[in-house]
């Protein structure tokens, strides 16, 4: 939902100066705060550093991009089910 | 100066294409670009316009009068398809040298890889992601593209690669 507010921002800036205005004045806040970004997203954004638009705007990207990567976790095995998924059908297999 | 990425700039161009679409309130394809470059956004009201023009040297260029008002020369006898590609290429060069692009700071970015940004931006102007998604859920496929967004078979089938390579 980021991606999809900060696609529309920048699309919109190539028509509506009121962006890159805002941008330049320091004032771009009061825009985000009228698209669905996070409060943290928001905050994160807020503290990109840019000479232009169009820096920040990839900087933006990277930002967002990097806030809904799916987190990677460790996935386990139980220890209830053993390290090997056939060793249960082993041990049946022998004992016939 | 922060390094670009060649996807973060197809990313970026990608979104100044859909600014123009929604601009023109595109529903279906074909995207009207002649339209869009006769009765442009009011901040880029002085850059876009189209001059026909004889010539053999080149299909279409853009280029500002001394007067800063900016135009695209295109080529009269240019193939329908041919020239709404060539516009749309040339498009991005009036973008980046307008007072509203310098002001966005587009030629830092998209300067250094000029002609490859141009022909990237052309192809997802003509061709925008919504309109090839939708075309792909009614079963449109490769063979008909090319005639169904109006698009040389050379750009069709790039951009039905690059949209494909998303699906």
């Amino acid at each position: 939902m980021s991606m999809q507010a900060l696609n529309h921002l920048v699309a919109r800036s190539i028509v509506d100066p009121s962006v890159v205005q805002a941008f330049g004045n320091g004032t771009l806040d009061d825009i985000l705060a009228d698209l669905s970004f996070s409060g943290d997203l928001r905050a994160s954004l807020a503290d990109v550093q840019a000479d232009t638009w169009a820096e920040f705007a990839v900087l933006a990207y990277r930002t967002v991009r990097a806030a809904e990567a799916p987190v990677i976790r460790f996935q386990l095995p139980s220890p209830l089910e053993g390290l090997r998924p056939d060793a249960g059908m082993a041990g049946r297999e022998q004992v016939a | 100066m922060t390094l670009i990425a060649p996807e973060e700039r197809r990313w970026l161009l990608r979104n100044l294409a859909l600014g123009l679409v929604e601009y023109l309130g595109v529903a279906e394809p074909p995207v009207p670009v002649e339209a869009l470059l006769r009765h442009p956004p009011g901040v880029l009201q002085e850059d876009l316009g189209v001059v026909d023009m004889y010539s053999n040297l080149w299909d279409a260029t853009f280029a500002r009068l001394p007067d800063q008002r900016g135009s695209i020369f295109v080529r009269i006898d240019l193939p329908s398809r041919d020239r709404r590609f060539a516009l749309a290429r040339e498009l991005l060069r009036a973008l980046v040298t307008s007072e509203h692009g310098r002001a966005m700071g587009l030629p830092e970015i998209l300067v250094p890889e000029l002609q490859e940004s141009a022909e990237y931006f052309a192809r997802q102007l003509l061709a925008p992601e919504a309109l090839v998604a939708a075309y792909r859920k009614r079963g449109g496929g490769a063979a008909q593209f090319g005639e169904r967004f109006d698009l040389p078979a050379p750009v069709a089938a790039s951009r039905w690669e690059d949209s494909a390579a998303l699906n």
